[in-house]
């Protein structure tokens, strides 16, 4: 990551508006309480360093009070600033180890295929092979 | 100074699908070739596949859009486009992040004005590459289950089919249901070692890079022989112009090196491969006294035509985990119950389906989110935020649905009058409009997908409109034909204009068919190659 990364203050309003878009619920835990703003805002504006400079003055304009109506602002009136908000809060929550193990999911792990034994399908593509008129002559 | 390579006996511009091809022929049959790639190498040191954070990868570095990853060897695409084309610029183009779904055209592909009155035929046929399709899917290691009957009959694949899985299962049977179309998909990706290949992992990181070289690349299945057999690859070396001489014969090319050096590669032959988008522009930048309004533009049809496949998703979420976070994200199984014309339908010509996993979490966030985008902030944050990765992450997979766009004049590239790349030279202008007969064909086809959605046991459906960046597919804008005044390239894609230029790359399409397109890009790219072998005795080089 460039720079001098966000300071506590950024950090702090991010957790506030992480919040307002994954607040706890569905016995899943909200953004701020898995780290969004911490470690894992790092990681994430280290895998995608061109939002940080957006971000960050996202951050620096967020108001004191009312977060709540400020997300739903972004929403509505600048979409490219929210999904830079939006971005990184969903894809610094889903690096979070605690929420990948709430949804059982193990990360993109290898996992060997296997082509040894017949395809348990051949019944049912006899049926496709049965039923299909054949392809459109066309001399 | 400019400085002046050696004389190759075949130069090839763009280190691509349909470049690649060529080269490894060429260098095989013994010709001098070079090849300037304005890319660079990559592979596995380079991708963010095998970590943690590789659904990141799609944010910026690996996103598929050059306007979005805005890496050195991307080039802006500019203009007003409703679907805005993507690429990868780099050694194996395009198939450095594709999704390896291997599908030849249908053979009503070739004759769509003889059979429907519209567009125009192919001067090819289907026979005529059939030879060819065999070759490429053995030298891309290609994995499938031939005897599809909604096709010519082909040559076995290498390599057996991956298996359908969960997800395939479950589609598959609601199509069963139905009595629809379906076979279980053929891939460029190995279900076993193959070749220089090696087994598929299942990461699903497919489009992003595969770590573990089991996805058929160029860098990987056709640079290595060719390299070997004594073919020349510059990469970071941008091409700026194709210069003619008094007889209206190309030189060469001039070209930058990565510190913006200017040197000039001579060559007997040219063949352009740098892609639909690529190639155009570079032709219209090339345009000189003898060819004020772009070389070997006549016709005036080159940039003109571009095809895109446009597309919609229906993601099927069912009760069950599949699993579906799990690869490889190619076809698992297609249909083509939908891709002729019917007499009953109010469009003509049709759309192919596919079936793939969903990613992780991130993914079934952004797919929820995007289904669900005219329902309001509530319907997808806050309170509503659990439900994707609790629906449908893990439970869910795609019917990917790709529409023949039919060519349109005004569906075109030209360049941009003002935004350049960094190199200087003019970013691409793309102006696209998705025409009534697609919008028409997709929404047809997205309410039989829901159809088949719920054939399967679904629980939801997630739709989403008209994506608006593209599939990667980019098509039509140098079409192949028998007349000069309607086509800018010969059927065996020789410039009508310019007797020592070709154009090998997916611009010669005449028609864009439905089919994912580089199994035919590749295999006319191997067909024309070898006709120029074939025919070097009467070939005309510049004096
Ligand atoms: C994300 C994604 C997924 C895809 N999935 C599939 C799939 O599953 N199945 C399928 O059939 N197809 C798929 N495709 C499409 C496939 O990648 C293309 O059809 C194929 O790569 C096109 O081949 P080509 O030879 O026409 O050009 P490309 O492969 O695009 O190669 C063109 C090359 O030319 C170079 N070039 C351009 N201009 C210049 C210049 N001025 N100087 C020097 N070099 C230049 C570029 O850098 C590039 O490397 C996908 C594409 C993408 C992006
Ligand atoms: S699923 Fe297979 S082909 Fe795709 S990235 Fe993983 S190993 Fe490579």
């Amino acid at each position: 990551m460039s720079g001098s990364g966000p300071t506590p203050a950024q950090r702090l309003t991010l957790d506030r508006l992480a919040d307002v878009l994954v607040p706890e619920g569905r016995n899943m835990p909200a953004a701020s309480a898995v780290g969004v703003s911490e470690g894992l805002l790092d990681r994430f504006l280290d895998a995608a360093p061109a939002l940080a400079e957006p971000l960050l003055s996202l951050l620096d304009e967020a108001p004191a009070e009312g977060l709540d109506a400020f997300v739903r602002h972004l929403a509505s009136q600048r979409p490219g600033d929210f999904a830079v908000l939006s971005t990184t809060v969903v894809g610094a929550y889903f690096l979070s180890a605690e929420v990948r193990r709430l949804t059982g999911y193990p990360g993109q792990q290898p996992n060997p295929l296997s082509v040894a034994s017949e395809p348990d399908y051949l019944d049912m593509l006899e049926r496709v092979y049965e039923r299909h008129p054949g392809y459109r002559e066309c001399s | 100074m400019v400085t002046q390579g050696h004389q190759s006996h075949v130069l090839i511009i763009g280190a691509g699908a349909s470049g690649s091809v060529a080269a490894a022929r060429l260098a095989a049959a013994g010709f001098e070739v070079v090849c300037l790639e304005q890319g660079d190498w990559v592979g596995p040191a380079d991708y963010m596949s095998a970590q943690p954070e590789a659904e990141l990868a799609w944010v910026e570095r690996w996103n598929p859009d050059p306007n979005v990853r805005q890496g050195l060897a991307d080039y802006p695409l500019t203009g007003d486009a409703d679907v805005r084309p993507v690429m990868y610029n780099g050694v194996g183009g395009g198939l450095v992040q594709w999704a390896a779904m291997w599908q030849t055209l249908l053979a009503s592909d070739f004759r769509v004005r003889t059979l429907d009155g519209i567009a125009d035929d192919w001067p090819i046929g289907w026979g005529d590459l059939a030879d060819c399709y065999a070759q490429v899917a053995r030298d891309m290691s290609v994995s499938g289950l031939g005897g599809d009957p909604a096709l010519p009959e082909m040559d076995p694949y290498p390599n057996p089919p991956i298996p359908i899985g969960k997800i395939g299962r479950v589609a598959a049977e609601g199509m069963d249901r139905l009595g629809w179309h379906w076979w279980p998909g053929a891939n460029a990706i190995a279900s076993r070692r193959h070749g220089s290949l090696q087994a598929c992992q299942r990461r699903g990181t497919c489009m992003i890079g595969c770590p573990e070289n089991a996805k058929a690349t160029p860098s990987l299945t056709h640079w290595p022989s060719a390299q070997a057999a004594g073919a020349r690859l510059v990469t970071g070396a941008r091409v700026t112009e194709i210069p003619v001489d008094e007889q209206g014969r190309v030189q060469g090319a001039a070209y930058l090196d990565r510190d913006g050096v200017e040197h000039f590669q001579q060559a007997q032959v040219v063949m352009l491969a740098a892609n639909a988008v690529g190639t155009a522009r570079l032709l219209l930048l090339s345009a000189s006294s003898r060819f004020p309004d772009g070389l070997a533009n006549s016709s005036g049809l080159v940039g003109r035509r571009l095809m895109q496949h446009p597309y919609r998703t229906v993601t099927v979420v069912c009760e069950d985990p599949l699993d579906s976070w799990q690869g490889p994200w190619g076809q698992v199984i297609y249909s083509l119950e939908f891709a002729e014309t019917h007499p009953d339908r109010d469009f003509l010509r049709g759309a192919k389906w596919m079936v793939m996993p969903h990613g992780g979490p991130m993914f079934a966030a952004a797919e929820y989110q995007e289904a669900h985008r005219h329902d309001g902030f509530e319907a997808v944050w806050g309170a509503n935020f659990h439900r994707a990765a609790d629906e449908v992450f893990g439970h869910a997979f795609t019917w990917g649905i790709q529409a023949e766009d039919l060519p349109e004049d005004h569906n075109r590239v030209t360049l941009d009058p003002t935004m350049c790349d960094s190199s200087g030279l003019p970013a691409a202008h793309v102006e696209y409009r998705v025409s009534d007969n697609t919008r028409r064909m997709l929404d047809f086809n997205v309410a039989r997908a829901v159809e088949a959605a719920e054939a399967s046991g679904a629980v939801s459906t997630l739709v989403r409109d008209v994506w608006p960046t593209g599939i990667g597919h980019v098509l039509g804008t140098t079409r192949m034909g028998n007349d000069p005044q309607t086509s800018v390239v010969d059927r065996w894609c020789r410039a009508h204009d310019v007797p020592n230029l070709y154009v090998i790359d997916g611009g010669v399409f005449v028609t864009g068919g439905s089919a994912n397109p580089t199994a035919t890009i590749m295999a006319n790219a191997l067909r024309v190659t070898d006709h120029l072998i074939e025919a070097r005795a009467s070939q005309e080089i510049p004096a």
